[in-house]
Protein backbone atom coordinates (compact mmCIF):
# COMPACT_ATOMS: atom_id res chain seq x y z
CA UNK A 1 0.00 0.00 0.00
CA UNK A 2 0.91 3.28 -0.33
CA UNK A 3 2.17 6.39 1.87
CA UNK A 4 -1.35 7.90 1.86
CA UNK A 5 -3.05 4.44 2.05
CA UNK A 6 -1.44 3.58 4.65
CA UNK A 7 -2.57 6.48 6.65
CA UNK A 8 -5.92 6.36 6.02
CA UNK A 9 -5.88 2.79 7.12
CA UNK A 10 -4.37 3.91 10.41
CA UNK A 11 -7.00 6.32 10.59
CA UNK A 12 -9.90 3.43 10.34
CA UNK A 13 -8.28 1.17 12.64
CA UNK A 14 -8.26 4.16 15.40
CA UNK A 15 -11.95 5.00 14.67
CA UNK A 16 -12.61 1.12 15.33
CA UNK A 17 -11.06 1.46 19.22
CA UNK A 18 -14.16 2.45 21.16
CA UNK A 19 -12.41 4.88 23.30
CA UNK A 20 -10.64 6.93 20.57
CA UNK A 21 -11.61 10.52 19.14
CA UNK A 22 -9.73 13.16 16.43
CA UNK A 23 -9.78 16.67 17.14
CA UNK A 24 -7.55 19.96 15.63
CA UNK A 25 -8.43 22.10 12.60
CA UNK A 26 -9.56 20.63 8.89
CA UNK A 27 -10.88 17.44 11.49
CA UNK A 28 -14.62 17.82 10.36
CA UNK A 29 -13.99 20.49 7.77
CA UNK A 30 -12.17 20.07 4.62
CA UNK A 31 -8.32 21.90 4.73
CA UNK A 32 -5.17 19.97 4.65
CA UNK A 33 -4.03 16.66 3.31
CA UNK A 34 -4.73 14.86 6.75
CA UNK A 35 -8.53 15.22 6.74
CA UNK A 36 -8.75 12.95 3.56
CA UNK A 37 -7.30 10.32 6.18
CA UNK A 38 -10.51 10.85 8.15
CA UNK A 39 -13.44 10.58 5.40
CA UNK A 40 -14.29 7.61 7.05
CA UNK A 41 -14.18 8.43 10.66
CA UNK A 42 -17.15 8.51 12.82
CA UNK A 43 -18.72 11.62 12.43
CA UNK A 44 -19.49 11.74 16.05
CA UNK A 45 -15.74 10.82 16.74
CA UNK A 46 -14.26 14.16 15.23
CA UNK A 47 -14.07 17.27 17.16
CA UNK A 48 -13.23 20.37 15.28
CA UNK A 49 -11.18 22.85 17.22
CA UNK A 50 -10.58 26.66 17.22
CA UNK A 51 -7.11 27.37 15.92
CA UNK A 52 -5.69 27.39 19.37
CA UNK A 53 -2.48 24.77 19.63
CA UNK A 54 -1.82 25.02 23.05
CA UNK A 55 -5.47 25.09 23.92
CA UNK A 56 -5.67 21.91 21.83
CA UNK A 57 -3.02 19.97 23.88
CA UNK A 58 -4.31 21.31 27.62
CA UNK A 59 -7.77 19.80 26.23
CA UNK A 60 -6.28 16.55 24.67
CA UNK A 61 -4.83 16.18 27.79
CA UNK A 62 -7.68 16.80 29.84
CA UNK A 63 -9.36 14.25 28.09
CA UNK A 64 -7.32 11.66 28.16
CA UNK A 65 -7.49 12.11 32.39
CA UNK A 66 -10.24 11.20 31.92
CA UNK A 67 -9.92 7.97 29.82
CA UNK A 68 -10.75 8.92 26.55
CA UNK A 69 -7.51 8.39 23.78
CA UNK A 70 -7.30 11.62 21.64
CA UNK A 71 -5.76 11.51 18.05
CA UNK A 72 -5.03 15.26 18.06
CA UNK A 73 -3.79 16.42 14.94
CA UNK A 74 -1.54 19.51 14.06
CA UNK A 75 -0.78 19.49 10.01
CA UNK A 76 2.72 21.15 10.38
CA UNK A 77 5.44 20.65 13.11
CA UNK A 78 5.60 24.88 12.78
CA UNK A 79 2.01 24.49 14.39
CA UNK A 80 2.87 21.99 16.52
CA UNK A 81 5.36 24.49 17.64
CA UNK A 82 2.49 26.81 19.28
CA UNK A 83 1.77 23.96 21.64
CA UNK A 84 5.12 23.24 23.56
CA UNK A 85 4.14 24.42 26.83
CA UNK A 86 1.06 21.91 27.17
CA UNK A 87 3.22 19.23 25.05
CA UNK A 88 6.51 19.77 27.00
CA UNK A 89 5.53 20.87 30.29
CA UNK A 90 2.21 18.97 30.58
CA UNK A 91 1.95 16.02 28.73
CA UNK A 92 5.62 14.82 28.85
CA UNK A 93 5.85 16.13 32.69
CA UNK A 94 2.61 14.21 33.89
CA UNK A 95 3.46 10.63 34.54
CA UNK A 96 6.54 12.21 36.30
CA UNK A 97 5.14 14.63 38.31
CA UNK A 98 2.32 12.16 39.81
CA UNK A 99 4.75 9.58 40.34
CA UNK A 100 3.40 7.36 37.73
CA UNK A 101 -0.05 7.78 39.11
CA UNK A 102 -1.42 9.66 35.80
CA UNK A 103 -0.89 7.62 32.33
CA UNK A 104 -2.86 9.51 30.02
CA UNK A 105 -2.09 9.08 26.39
CA UNK A 106 -2.55 11.21 23.83
CA UNK A 107 -1.89 10.00 19.96
CA UNK A 108 -0.06 13.29 17.92
CA UNK A 109 -0.41 14.09 14.40
CA UNK A 110 2.00 15.54 12.57
CA UNK A 111 4.14 16.73 9.70
CA UNK A 112 6.67 17.65 7.80
CA UNK A 113 5.03 20.21 4.98
CA UNK A 114 5.33 19.41 1.32
CA UNK A 115 7.70 21.08 -0.86
CA UNK A 116 6.84 20.04 -4.23
CA UNK A 117 4.81 20.99 -6.69
CA UNK A 118 4.33 24.38 -3.95
CA UNK A 119 7.01 25.48 -1.83
CA UNK A 120 5.27 26.90 1.02
CA UNK A 121 8.05 28.67 2.29
CA UNK A 122 9.76 29.11 5.54
CA UNK A 123 7.19 28.89 8.41
CA UNK A 124 5.39 25.83 6.51
CA UNK A 125 8.34 22.97 6.00
CA UNK A 126 9.90 22.93 9.68
CA UNK A 127 11.12 19.44 10.87
CA UNK A 128 11.11 19.80 14.53
CA UNK A 129 12.24 16.49 15.75
CA UNK A 130 15.41 16.17 17.15
CA UNK A 131 14.39 19.44 19.29
CA UNK A 132 11.86 17.84 20.48
CA UNK A 133 13.23 14.51 21.58
CA UNK A 134 15.82 16.63 23.21
CA UNK A 135 12.85 18.22 25.12
CA UNK A 136 10.86 15.03 26.42
CA UNK A 137 11.23 12.56 28.93
CA UNK A 138 8.38 10.65 28.17
CA UNK A 139 6.61 11.23 25.18
CA UNK A 140 8.09 9.20 22.38
CA UNK A 141 8.32 10.73 18.41
CA UNK A 142 8.69 8.44 15.73
CA UNK A 143 8.94 9.37 12.05
CA UNK A 144 7.18 7.59 9.49
CA UNK A 145 9.80 7.38 6.61
CA UNK A 146 8.14 4.28 4.71
CA UNK A 147 4.64 3.30 4.16
CA UNK A 148 4.96 -0.03 5.96
CA UNK A 149 6.01 0.75 8.86
CA UNK A 150 2.79 3.48 9.36
CA UNK A 151 0.00 1.17 10.08
CA UNK A 152 2.37 -0.44 12.63
CA UNK A 153 3.22 2.45 14.20
CA UNK A 154 0.32 3.65 15.27
CA UNK A 155 -0.83 0.77 16.11
CA UNK A 156 2.09 0.42 18.17
CA UNK A 157 1.10 4.16 19.67
CA UNK A 158 -2.24 3.22 20.72
CA UNK A 159 -1.85 -0.21 22.36
CA UNK A 160 1.85 0.56 24.12
CA UNK A 161 1.75 -0.30 27.35
CA UNK A 162 3.77 1.68 29.30
CA UNK A 163 1.63 4.43 28.92
CA UNK A 164 3.49 6.96 27.09
CA UNK A 165 2.11 9.45 24.82
CA UNK A 166 3.25 9.36 21.09
CA UNK A 167 3.71 12.06 18.19
CA UNK A 168 4.23 10.66 14.97
CA UNK A 169 5.37 12.45 12.24
CA UNK A 170 4.63 12.07 8.46
CA UNK A 171 6.05 13.89 5.58
CA UNK A 172 3.47 15.56 3.67
CA UNK A 173 5.79 15.16 0.21
CA UNK A 174 5.01 11.20 0.46
CA UNK A 175 1.44 11.63 0.58
CA UNK A 176 2.20 11.65 -3.99
CA UNK A 177 5.44 10.07 -4.04
CA UNK A 178 5.48 7.01 -1.43
CA UNK B 1 -17.12 17.34 51.34
CA UNK B 2 -15.22 19.67 54.25
CA UNK B 3 -12.69 17.61 56.22
CA UNK B 4 -10.87 20.17 57.22
CA UNK B 5 -12.11 23.22 59.36
CA UNK B 6 -10.60 26.80 59.34
CA UNK B 7 -8.26 26.53 61.98
CA UNK B 8 -6.90 22.80 61.10
CA UNK B 9 -6.29 24.47 57.50
CA UNK B 10 -4.00 27.32 59.08
CA UNK B 11 -2.18 25.47 61.68
CA UNK B 12 -1.46 22.71 58.34
CA UNK B 13 0.20 25.68 56.52
CA UNK B 14 1.81 27.14 59.78
CA UNK B 15 3.40 24.04 60.18
CA UNK B 16 4.65 23.87 57.14
CA UNK B 17 6.08 27.57 57.41
CA UNK B 18 7.77 26.50 60.42
CA UNK B 19 9.62 23.35 58.56
CA UNK B 20 10.44 25.97 55.50
CA UNK B 21 12.08 28.43 57.79
CA UNK B 22 14.07 25.42 59.48
CA UNK B 23 15.36 24.91 56.23
CA UNK B 24 13.75 21.15 56.46
CA UNK B 25 12.09 21.24 52.92
CA UNK B 26 14.61 22.01 50.05
CA UNK B 27 12.03 23.15 47.79
CA UNK B 28 9.65 26.14 47.06
CA UNK B 29 6.17 26.08 48.41
CA UNK B 30 3.28 28.56 48.66
CA UNK B 31 0.97 29.19 51.28
CA UNK B 32 -2.44 30.16 51.57
CA UNK B 33 -4.10 32.94 54.21
CA UNK B 34 -6.44 34.42 54.76
CA UNK B 35 -8.98 32.68 52.54
CA UNK B 36 -10.12 29.99 54.90
CA UNK B 37 -13.61 30.70 54.54
CA UNK B 38 -13.99 31.27 50.86
CA UNK B 39 -12.67 27.84 50.29
CA UNK B 40 -14.55 25.88 52.77
CA UNK B 41 -17.32 27.23 51.52
CA UNK B 42 -16.47 26.52 47.91
CA UNK B 43 -15.69 23.02 48.93
CA UNK B 44 -19.42 22.74 50.26
CA UNK B 45 -20.27 22.03 46.23
CA UNK B 46 -17.53 19.98 45.36
CA UNK B 47 -18.44 15.86 45.34
CA UNK B 48 -15.64 13.35 45.62
CA UNK B 49 -15.93 12.50 42.03
CA UNK B 50 -15.12 16.06 40.89
CA UNK B 51 -11.48 17.07 39.22
CA UNK B 52 -9.72 19.52 41.04
CA UNK B 53 -7.02 21.35 38.81
CA UNK B 54 -4.82 23.91 40.96
CA UNK B 55 -2.02 26.03 40.48
CA UNK B 56 1.31 25.98 42.46
CA UNK B 57 0.02 27.35 45.29
CA UNK B 58 -2.73 23.98 46.19
CA UNK B 59 -2.50 22.75 49.80
CA UNK B 60 -5.97 24.08 50.97
CA UNK B 61 -7.17 22.32 47.89
CA UNK B 62 -5.61 18.59 48.58
CA UNK B 63 -6.84 19.04 51.81
CA UNK B 64 -10.26 20.00 51.29
CA UNK B 65 -10.96 17.30 49.04
CA UNK B 66 -9.75 14.65 51.48
CA UNK B 67 -6.23 14.12 51.13
CA UNK B 68 -4.87 12.85 54.52
CA UNK B 69 -2.89 15.92 56.06
CA UNK B 70 -0.19 13.82 56.57
CA UNK B 71 -0.13 12.50 53.15
CA UNK B 72 0.13 16.18 51.95
CA UNK B 73 2.78 17.06 54.73
CA UNK B 74 4.91 13.89 53.32
CA UNK B 75 4.64 15.23 50.00
CA UNK B 76 5.49 18.52 50.42
CA UNK B 77 8.47 17.72 52.64
CA UNK B 78 10.09 15.46 49.85
CA UNK B 79 9.24 18.84 47.13
CA UNK B 80 6.32 17.85 45.78
CA UNK B 81 4.18 21.39 46.65
CA UNK B 82 4.13 22.71 43.59
CA UNK B 83 2.62 20.05 41.47
CA UNK B 84 0.80 18.23 43.92
CA UNK B 85 -1.04 15.49 42.05
CA UNK B 86 -3.33 13.01 43.56
CA UNK B 87 -5.17 10.56 40.99
CA UNK B 88 -6.76 8.95 43.56
CA UNK B 89 -8.59 12.17 45.10
CA UNK B 90 -8.46 13.59 40.90
CA UNK B 91 -6.49 16.40 41.50
CA UNK B 92 -3.96 18.01 39.40
CA UNK B 93 -1.37 20.86 40.02
CA UNK B 94 0.60 22.96 37.75
CA UNK B 95 3.72 25.15 38.53
CA UNK B 96 3.07 27.02 34.78
CA UNK B 97 1.28 30.18 34.98
CA UNK B 98 -1.87 29.17 32.57
CA UNK B 99 -0.88 25.65 32.35
CA UNK B 100 -3.72 23.70 34.47
CA UNK B 101 -6.74 25.82 32.50
CA UNK B 102 -6.65 24.22 29.03
CA UNK B 103 -6.35 20.58 30.73
CA UNK B 104 -9.10 21.26 33.31
CA UNK B 105 -11.34 22.87 30.13
CA UNK B 106 -10.24 19.03 28.49
CA UNK B 107 -11.34 17.28 31.13
CA UNK B 108 -14.61 18.87 31.73
CA UNK B 109 -14.87 18.45 27.72
CA UNK B 110 -14.59 15.00 27.96
CA UNK B 111 -17.33 14.66 30.86
CA UNK B 112 -19.73 16.54 29.11
CA UNK B 113 -19.23 14.12 25.64
CA UNK B 114 -19.58 11.45 27.90
CA UNK B 115 -22.49 12.30 29.52
CA UNK B 116 -21.13 12.31 33.21
CA UNK B 117 -22.30 14.39 36.05
CA UNK B 118 -19.23 14.85 37.69
CA UNK B 119 -17.66 18.63 37.87
CA UNK B 120 -14.35 20.04 36.94
CA UNK B 121 -12.92 22.65 39.40
CA UNK B 122 -9.95 25.13 38.23
CA UNK B 123 -7.63 27.27 40.27
CA UNK B 124 -6.38 30.05 39.21
CA UNK B 125 -4.92 33.25 40.57
CA UNK B 126 -5.74 37.13 39.64
CA UNK B 127 -2.46 37.42 37.19
CA UNK B 128 -3.24 34.33 35.73
CA UNK B 129 -7.30 35.28 35.36
CA UNK B 130 -6.15 38.43 33.03
CA UNK B 131 -4.73 36.42 30.13
CA UNK B 132 -5.31 35.48 26.94
CA UNK B 133 -5.89 31.51 27.85
CA UNK B 134 -8.05 32.07 30.41
CA UNK B 135 -10.36 34.21 27.99
CA UNK B 136 -10.41 31.39 25.44
CA UNK B 137 -10.61 28.74 27.81
CA UNK B 138 -13.54 30.56 29.60
CA UNK B 139 -15.33 31.27 26.66
CA UNK B 140 -15.13 27.67 25.02
CA UNK B 141 -16.75 26.33 28.37
CA UNK B 142 -19.34 29.19 28.55
CA UNK B 143 -20.27 28.77 24.40
CA UNK B 144 -20.19 24.74 24.95
CA UNK B 145 -21.78 25.02 28.50
CA UNK B 146 -19.03 22.75 30.03
CA UNK B 147 -19.59 21.29 33.57
CA UNK B 148 -16.99 23.53 35.02
CA UNK B 149 -16.07 26.09 37.40
CA UNK B 150 -13.04 28.56 37.53
CA UNK B 151 -12.54 29.90 40.73
CA UNK B 152 -10.41 33.18 40.59
CA UNK B 153 -8.46 33.81 43.95
CA UNK B 154 -7.57 37.26 43.80
CA UNK B 155 -4.85 38.71 46.24
CA UNK B 156 -3.51 41.37 44.51
CA UNK B 157 -0.11 39.95 43.20
CA UNK B 158 1.61 37.76 41.01
CA UNK B 159 4.74 36.85 42.99
CA UNK B 160 5.52 40.85 43.64
CA UNK B 161 4.18 42.61 40.99
CA UNK B 162 1.10 44.06 41.34
CA UNK B 163 -1.83 42.81 38.82
CA UNK B 164 -3.95 45.61 38.28
CA UNK B 165 -0.90 48.22 37.93
CA UNK B 166 0.15 46.40 35.41
CA UNK B 167 -2.52 45.66 33.28
CA UNK B 168 -3.34 49.63 34.03
CA UNK B 169 -7.00 48.86 35.72
CA UNK B 170 -8.67 49.34 38.70
CA UNK B 171 -10.40 46.36 38.59
CA UNK B 172 -9.81 42.68 37.45
CA UNK B 173 -11.54 41.65 34.10
CA UNK B 174 -13.56 38.95 35.23
CA UNK B 175 -14.35 40.03 38.92
CA UNK B 176 -17.78 40.60 38.00
CA UNK B 177 -18.44 38.26 35.84
CA UNK B 178 -20.62 34.70 37.55
CA UNK B 179 -21.19 32.83 34.28
CA UNK B 180 -18.78 29.57 35.43
CA UNK B 181 -16.66 31.99 37.78
CA UNK B 182 -16.45 32.19 41.14
CA UNK B 183 -14.50 35.65 42.16
CA UNK B 184 -13.14 35.95 45.67
CA UNK B 185 -10.15 38.49 47.00
CA UNK B 186 -8.33 37.66 50.22
CA UNK B 187 -5.01 39.38 51.72
CA UNK B 188 -2.19 36.85 52.81
CA UNK B 189 0.08 37.29 55.62
CA UNK B 190 2.95 35.14 53.64
CA UNK B 191 5.21 35.84 50.79
CA UNK B 192 4.76 34.51 47.33
CA UNK B 193 6.94 31.71 48.23
CA UNK B 194 8.38 30.55 51.48
CA UNK B 195 7.27 31.07 54.86
CA UNK B 196 8.10 34.99 55.48
CA UNK B 197 11.65 34.07 56.68
CA UNK B 198 15.10 34.31 54.47
CA UNK B 199 16.76 30.56 54.65
CA UNK B 200 20.12 29.59 54.19
CA UNK B 201 20.52 25.57 53.21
Amino acid sequence: MKYFDELKRSMDWLNEQPNTLFLGQAVEYAGTGMTNTLKDVDRNKMLEMPVNEDMQMGLSLGMALNGTVPISLYPRWNFLLLAANQLINHLDKVKIMSDGGYTPKVIVRTSIGSQRPLHPQHQHIADFTSGFRAMCETVDIIRLEEPNQIFEAYQYAYNRTDNRSTILVEYGDYYNEK
Amino acid sequence: MIKMTKEQLINFETDIADCFNNAIIKAPVHLYDGNEEQMIDIFKNVKSEDWIFCTWRSHYQCLLKGVPPEQVKQDILDGKSITLCYPEYNIYSSAIVTGNIPIATGTALDIKRKGGTNHVWCFVGDMTSETGTFFENWKYAINHDLPITYVIEDNGKSVCTDTKSVWNTDELYFAKETRKIIYYQYQTKYPHAGGGKRIQF
